[in-house]
């Protein structure tokens, strides 16, 4: 008698046996929860991931505290309660900067420790696999976000804007995190080198925070530096953010503008994850 | 439109794969009847790994054909891993997740919704029960590889691979590894394609070998059968250089000789009967080290090939059984 009889039999989904496409939401749902799992599993990661931008505004936004006000809103162009203020909103964009590169690294270690294999030789795309990997960042990127405002009120921020903006804001970050998650993941959809995600993320995070209006008004940038200001999504989602907190209001073409980079970023990556996302 | 192989468990026709000028799989034929252990034998760098590779879709044919448990591997690759169970020669496992949560994952990846109760009875029949909620970077050796060997069967595949799966084991653990596999091919009713270049590993589990050698098949049969087609025994044989092949020739009950490396290696009808000869022809003083091999899955493999299964051994890079080997020697 064979053994099988001792083993509970398991049943499959109506399609695997009958449809040349084979559903991927079980696989997305695993790979996306493992992602998070292995996240804030690890103390040092939760850690250092809210560590760091607390640590932005302690140090970076008090850099003015001794300036006037008025003489700050006259550099700045804008009324402001405190330069911590006028901050926030473009230190948790440039935050979104380096959420990708947290991606890649799981999906080189992935390849390298082997795992990769493992997944592939289930019934899952690779662009069920990018996609859980690019949200799976995008969602680690979200955790600032209460620590940073909790920051901010430690700071004596008070906070203009109804819930609804600032859902908006929250989506604007998601959105921005999300679209760099899947640039990074693209980039290095084929590469099995540590070194890689640090590398991009150094080459990439300083000119597209400076040259934002994440940190300082772009109206001060010379004109070349404003061009980048004018294509960078983290000027955007910078300016989105500091409308809702500092005004109270919202400018949602900036919302429109870093949903259609995230919407761009996610169908390059997937064409490029779906072709070039190796097993080792 | 594909000719109906269903009954194999395997089957591929003119299964080829190139790596720029490296041919690592050449034209390759092969039909595995469903419900057996079938071995590639072969040393590191045969092209063992590749075959896996083409045939579970991991990577893609570079000409030929192959069915996997009825499926198509390059028109229906989604269906076949449906299918099949993967053991690898470095255990890999999530090492930040319990043996439960890594069984759960799999479940997820292949889309089983009842899993829980099968999960729970794997980890009994493979003793992990007491330890399913512990990360399994605690687990001992054993342990990982009797995990691996539950999320391969979890999803009831018709064909489990396993390559190289005792590899870097100490002889205990392969031992263990031994009865496992070929429970797992009885009890569950299973077909095991496994990869080894240990010969006394492919001999104890394999109904059927493949010998492989730069990518080609060399022989395939039952092993007794292989066994049966060497006739007469070897002889390796260290000498100075004061010996030659003419002398060694000269002596009777030699057939062949060949040389590899310092060693020369003679083909005798018997060995009782050539070494008091060779012994009387060579000067003893010239002999530095001589060893007798019995017709054996080693014989086959140098009696086809010329060269001993282990010889090549060293040269493989694989950093993933670099980091296997790492991973264990901290453990």
């Amino acid at each position: 008698m064979s053994g099988e009889t001792r083993f509970a039999t398991i049943t499959r989904p109506a399609d695997a046996t009958t449809s040349p496409a084979i559903g991927q939401g079980s696989q997305f749902v695993g790979l996306y929860a493992r992602e998070l799992l292995r996240t804030f599993r690890n103390p040092w990661v939760l850690v250092i991931t809210i560590v760091q931008p607390f640590m932005w505004l302690a140090f970076f936004g008090n850099s003015f505290a001794a300036v006037p006000l008025t003489e700050l809103e006259e550099l700045l162009h804008i009324q402001i309660q405190s330069y911590v203020q006028f901050l926030l909103p473009g230190v948790l964009a440039t935050s979104m900067l380096t959420v990708g590169m947290f991606g890649s690294m799981s999906t080189i270690q992935d390849k390298r420790f082997g795992y990769m294999k493992r997944i592939l030789l289930t019934p899952t795309r690779r662009a069920t696999i990018y996609l859980a990997k690019a949200l799976g960042s995008a969602s680690r990127g979200l955790v600032q976000i209460p620590v940073m405002i909790a920051a901010a009120l430690v700071f004596g921020v008070r906070f203009n804007g109804d819930p609804l903006l600032w859902a908006a804001w929250i989506l604007s970050l998601a959105l921005l995190g999300f679209g760099f998650s899947c640039m990074f993941l693209a980039v290095t959809a084929s590469s099995t080198d540590w070194q890689t995600p640090g590398v991009i993320s150094n080459f990439i995070t300083m000119p597209l925070m400076f040259a934002s209006g994440a940190l300082f008004p772009s109206v001060n940038f010379p004109e070349w530096m404003r061009v980048i200001a004018n294509w960078n999504p983290v000027g955007y989602t910078a300016l989105f953010g500091r409308a809702v907190v500092v005004q109270g209001v919202a400018h949602w073409n900036y919302l429109g503008y870093v949903a259609i980079f995230a919407a761009i970023m996610v169908t390059i990556g997937t064409f490029v994850a779906s072709r070039y996302l190796k097993a080792e | 439109m594909l000719a109906d192989h269903s009954a194999d468990a395997i089957w591929a026709h003119d299964l080829t794969k190139v790596y720029g000028k490296l041919t690592a799989v050449d034209h390759v034929e092969m039909e595995v009847p469903s419900g057996g252990v079938f071995g590639l034998l072969g040393p590191n760098g045969a092209g063992k790994t590749t075959i896996i590779k083409l045939l579970t879709g991991l990577t893609d044919l570079s000409a030929g054909e192959a069915q996997v448990a009825g499926y198509d591997v390059r028109r229906q690759p989604m269906q076949v891993k449906q299918r099949i169970g993967w053991v690898a020669a470095e255990v890999i496992l999530d090492d930040d997740f319990s043996a439960i949560e890594n069984l759960w994952l799999q479940a997820k990846l292949q889309r089983l919704t009842d899993w829980r109760p099968r999960a729970e009875q794997l980890l009994r029949y493979f003793d992990l029960t007491a330890r399913e909620k512990d990360k399994v970077s605690t687990f001992s050796t054993g342990m990982r590889k009797k995990l691996e060997i539950a999320l391969a069967l979890l999803h009831q595949p018709s064909v489990i691979f396993m390559d190289e799966p005792t590899i870097g084991l100490d002889p205990g653990t392969r031992r263990m590894l031994w009865e496992l596999i070929t429970g797992v091919n009885k009890e569950f009713g299973i077909t095991v394609l496994l990869t080894s270049h240990y010969i006394e590993e492919a001999d104890a589990l394999c109904n059927q070998i493949a010998i492989i050698d730069h990518g080609k098949f060399v022989a395939t049969g039952a092993p007794s059968e292989l066994k049966s087609k060497v006739r007469g025994d070897f002889i390796e044989l260290d000498t100075t250089e004061q010996v030659t092949e003419a002398m060694l020739r000269a002596i009777p009950g030699i057939s062949e000789v060949r040389t590899q490396g310092k060693t020369w290696v003679l083909r005798t009808s018997s060995a009782e009967e050539v070494l008091p000869r060779l012994l009387t022809h060579v000067d003893p003083r010239d002999v530095r080290r001589i060893n007798v091999e019995r017709p054996s899955l080693e014989t086959v493999f140098l009696d086809l090939t010329g060269r001993k299964i282990d010889e090549d051994s060293g040269d493989v890079h694989d950093y993933r059984k670099f980091y296997a080997t790492v991973r264990r020697a901290r453990q």
